[in-house]
């Protein structure tokens, strides 16, 4: 089976450690995104796993085989570069062969698997030109197509659709979800930003500063973070923070004042109360809904089509973010109230850590 | 030990070459040269130690020494800043998008790539003779020349003209310098009023001094190594009267006329050590005149 | 001041302007004429001597002329068989040396290259600086140790001093030039060849090389172009005239003192600078292009 797994797997370049000992388990079949911040060291991580980087420490196996010491060729692995790492002086067809070739294969065997994979991402009609002479998305197509003709049990991609432009990310976004489909291949994806892991992943990983912060579906990642920096890193736009103070009869939050928290919460210090733009209420003349409200400014609209986004300033100076149907009219300037429901916030203790109020058993 | 290989093997397997080429041919020489040069050593016989005597004799004793040196930086003295002052004038003619810009470039760098060649030097050892071609053209507008090659007073400059024609290498090195000072900057200039006279020392001056410090360093190191024209033209022995006894040559007549391969090798540190000298004070005194565009303050 | 009318002022600017293109257009003719002089003055050495090969011996001296009375045509092969043996031999001796020093040193400068500039190893830095001293090292300081070594093993009178050296990686110069230009290459390149089952010499091979063809190409040129004018080396090693180079052959023309030859002796100049000629002539880009980035000679 060509599940991976990573036990306790530390990366440092002489006394500058930059992943702290790593337990990661992909599955077999699973769509894996490892996403975070640039410089949280998923890339490092990915190229551990390829063979490009050596491993300080732990143990890296991809099936039952420990690979630490395996050469990238041996891994039964291909990988799709932010680059496209096209060989330039080579033609499409000999780019998609070259690995193969190496592999002693059967003349035949690779014009069948080459012809296979040209088929299956339309660039039969590019085999004979040079990487120069394809627009960016052909590029990719045939870097992907490289990766495929190696019929690897685990597939590698590093930031791929980075270097495209956004409607073309968004074609191909599409076109590898359905070449997951189709493959079924165990693949690891490493990207920063997050709208491609939650359109992509079966799980994503996020990461910061050389650790795992958290592990899950995109479901469980947007609805139940582990803890505040995952809170506030997925969702687009981020997830708005209020700091409170516990007392005895719940949550004191600046602006909206108190809310009452169920038992199980802690019965003191500072409490992080979190809210995502679209779980406000925009209350309507008076008729008051959901737990508390409070009213402010609006000082800035970000029209986006489909929905709007307000920036609300509150009487303590804090802003908001709120998400609105753009079929309303709202002005700069015109006073609005906000209401929120306790159940649909998250929580987050001194440590950072969620605390657990509302949520149902997963 | 197995990891070990498996790490840096392959490094130094395509190194292998050049670590022998280090060691037998550059690294071992050195040290073997600098250990011949407190010997005497004629081949036949064994080297004998002799401590300092040769570089004793060297400096107080031999006036053939000193003249080679006097030669040697007379020459360098007069070529390099003749050739750089000439190379940039026509870099600065060539240089703005002018017409026939390759051809004229390639017609003037023609003679650097052929002046290492003995051919080249037999020619000018020709056109020099007194009753050759320039002294004919001197005659011309009445200038009676002298005997170039046989006199002392004028050997020199026979080399000296030799190492100018051929300008071609730092002339395309100060194009491509003068190709990378942006072009608002004169524009700017122009704007301000300066004139050309004052774009050239306040602009093009100080913006090429890299290109400048770069050119002058590699043309000095090669004009002390001068050694095949020389030879030629002073006929192997450094003639007229030692006039034309480059160290280079004087090294390799006591080698390989005289077999002193001691005391050539002394020669041969002190021309390293001159050479070193240079560089050294090239690359020092360049913090003070040379300003690279992405310096740090 | 305002009294003037819109056609007065119109007037005026059109005046200005075609002082203004006249200044123009006679600086830009100065400038041509000045650089057509230059050129001829650059280039009549090479043209007197292309004509002086095909003069009587007696129109050569003192004759500035550039059309000779009858053309001698029978200069060039009376001066092919001028000396004790044929050109062919010398030729052919030339040939050998520089086709083989090419591939040498094109080989194993890139070979030391690859390994700076893509493989990690122990050491390599400080392989690194030593490497880039030997740049500073004048090859008369090797030279003396370099024969005695070649004379033990018994390479002296073989053209073996002359090629072997350089499969070893002695020219720092094309090294570094090359480490500069493979460092510009996409490691990405490396590392998919890597996942794509490629050994370190497999990536040297099948993706370095071949995406390097300028920067060898430099090399190659270079290499071709020195060694075939070298002088120092063979005036050194050989000593037989069956195994002379074309300059050397051309120094013994000079030396047998026989001054009626002269015809000859251009005819035979010319041809040995013909090789350097024409390849200046085809790879002019790579060596223009190569001096302005290095800054090689």
């Amino acid at each position: 089976m060509s599940g991976v797994n990573l036990n306790k797997v530390v990366k440092s370049y002489g006394d500058l450690e930059i992943i702290h000992g790593i337990d990661l388990e992909v599955h077999d079949g699973e769509f894996l995104v490892l996403v975070g911040p640039s410089g949280c060291g998923k890339s490092t991580l990915l190229r551990m796993i390829a063979g490009l980087e050596e491993i300080t420490d732990g143990t890296i196996s991809i099936g039952d085989r420990i690979v630490n010491d395996v050469p990238a060729a041996q891994r039964n692995l291909s990988m799709v570069f932010q680059s496209y790492a096209l060989y330039p002086h080579m033609t499409v067809r000999k780019n998609l062969a070259f690995g193969l070739g190496n592999l002693k294969m059967p003349k035949a065997e690779i014009a069948k698997r080459v012809a296979e994979a040209a088929k299956i991402l339309q660039i039969e009609e590019l085999l004979e030109r040079k990487p120069r002479q394809l627009s960016g998305g052909q590029k990719q197509r045939v870097a992907i197509g490289r990766s495929i003709v190696r019929e690897p049990e685990l597939f590698l991609f590093d930031e791929p659709l980075s270097n495209l432009d956004a409607e073309l990310r968004v074609q191909m976004r599409v076109e590898l979800a359905g070449l997951y489909q189709r493959l079924g291949t165990t693949m690891i994806y490493v990207t920063h930003d997050q709208i491609e892991a939650m359109t992509l992943a079966t799980r994503i990983v996020v990461l910061q500063a050389g650790r795992v912060e958290q592990v899950g579906t995109p479901f469980n990642l947007y609805n139940y973070p582990q803890n505040k920096f995952v809170a506030t890193f997925i969702g687009s736009p981020k997830m708005n923070m209020i700091e409170g103070k516990v007392n005895n009869k719940g949550l004191d939050l600046p602006d909206f004042g108190q809310i009452s928290l169920p038992a199980t919460a802690p019965k003191s210090g500072a409490i992080h109360f979190g809210i995502r733009p679209e779980q406000f209420t925009i209350v309507k003349s008076g008729s008051a809904e959901g737990d508390a409200t409070s009213t402010g400014e609006i000082t800035l609209i970000e029209y986006l089509g489909s929905e709007l986004f307000l920036y609300i300033t509150l009487p303590s100076g804090h802003i908001v973010l709120v998400q609105a149907s753009s079929q309303t009219q709202y002005k700069t300037g015109e006073q609005l109230t906000l209401s929120l429901t306790a159940k649909n916030a998250h929580y987050f203790g001194e440590d950072d850590l969620r605390i657990p109020l509302y949520d149902e058993k997963k | 030990m197995k990891k070990f290989f498996a790490k840096n093997g392959p490094g130094y397997f395509f190194l292998i070459p050049w670590f022998i080429g280090f060691f037998c041919l550059a690294l071992g020489p050195i040290l073997y040269s600098l250990y011949l040069s407190f010997t005497k050593y004629n081949i036949f016989k064994p080297p004998k130690w002799i401590g300092l005597e040769n570089y004793e004799f060297m400096f107080l004793y031999d006036d053939r020494f000193w003249k080679s040196l006097e030669v040697t930086f007379s020459y360098v003295f007069m070529s390099v800043p003749g050739k750089l002052i000439f190379a940039l004038a026509v870099a600065m003619l060539l240089n703005k998008g002018m017409r026939a810009i390759g051809f004229y470039r390639a017609l003037f760098y023609l003679p650097s790539i052929l002046g290492g060649s003995i051919a080249v030097a037999i020619l000018w050892k020709q056109l020099f003779e007194y009753n050759g071609v320039i002294n004919t053209l001197l005659a011309k507008i009445g200038i009676e020349g002298p005997y170039w090659l046989n006199d002392p007073n004028y050997s020199l400059y026979t080399l000296v003209m030799l190492g100018m024609w051929q300008f071609g290498s730092p002339m395309l090195i100060f194009i491509a310098g003068l190709r990378a000072i942006p072009r608002e900057l004169y524009e700017a200039a122009e704007i301000d009023a300066a004139s050309k006279w004052k774009q050239f020392y306040a602009i093009t001056l100080p913006l090429l001094a890299p290109v400048i410090f770069f050119n002058l360093v590699l043309q000095m190191i090669d004009a002390f190594k001068t050694f095949s024209s020389a030879f030629i033209i002073s006929g192997g022995a450094g003639a007229p009267l030692d006039s034309l006894n480059f160290i280079t040559v004087y090294l390799y007549n006591e080698a390989f006329a005289f077999y002193r391969m001691g005391y050539a090798s002394s020669l041969a540190w002190i021309l390293m050590l001159i050479i070193a000298i240079f560089t050294g004070v090239a690359f020092f005194s360049s913090r003070y005149w040379v300003h690279y565009e992405n310096e740090r303050d | 001041m305002t009294d003037l009318s819109i056609q007065e002022a119109s007037d005026i600017a059109r005046s200005y302007r075609i002082i203004r293109d006249k200044r123009k257009r006679r600086a830009t003719i100065t400038k041509h004429l000045f650089l057509a002089i230059c050129s001829l003055v650059m280039v009549y050495p090479l043209i007197w001597m292309i004509v002086s090969s095909v003069k009587p011996d007696n129109e050569i001296f003192g004759n500035i002329s550039l059309w000779p009375s009858e053309f001698i045509w029978q200069n060039y092969p009376d001066g092919w068989e001028g000396l004790f043996l044929s050109f062919t031999v010398f030729y052919k001796n030339s040939i050998i040396v520089t086709v083989l020093a090419v591939i040498g040193n094109t080989l194993s400068c890139s070979f030391a290259a690859y390994a700076f500039a893509r493989l990690e190893f122990k050491g390599k830095n400080i392989f690194f600086a030593l490497m880039m001293m030997t740049l500073m090292i004048p090859y008369h300081v090797v030279l003396i140790p370099q024969y005695l070594l070649f004379l033990k093993i018994g390479w002296v009178n073989t053209f073996l001093p002359l090629i072997v050296p350089r499969f070893l990686a002695g020219d720092a110069f094309f090294i570094f030039l090359m480490v500069q230009f493979f460092r510009q290459l996409p490691r990405d390149l490396d590392e998919a060849a890597m996942i794509d089952g490629c050994s370190p010499f497999k990536i040297y091979w099948a993706v370095i090389l071949p995406l390097s063809l300028p920067a060898l190409a430099t090399t190659a040129i270079f290499t071709f172009i020195w060694t075939w004018e070298d002088f120092l080396g063979p005036l050194i090693y050989l000593n037989d005239i069956r195994d002379y180079t074309v300059p050397l052959a051309l120094r013994n023309f000079i030396s047998q003192d026989s001054v009626s030859m002269f015809g000859q002796l251009f005819a035979m100049s010319i041809l040995s600078i013909v090789p350097i000629f024409i390849f200046f002539i085809f790879f002019q880009k790579f060596i223009i292009r190569g001096i302005a980035t290095s800054g090689l000679k």
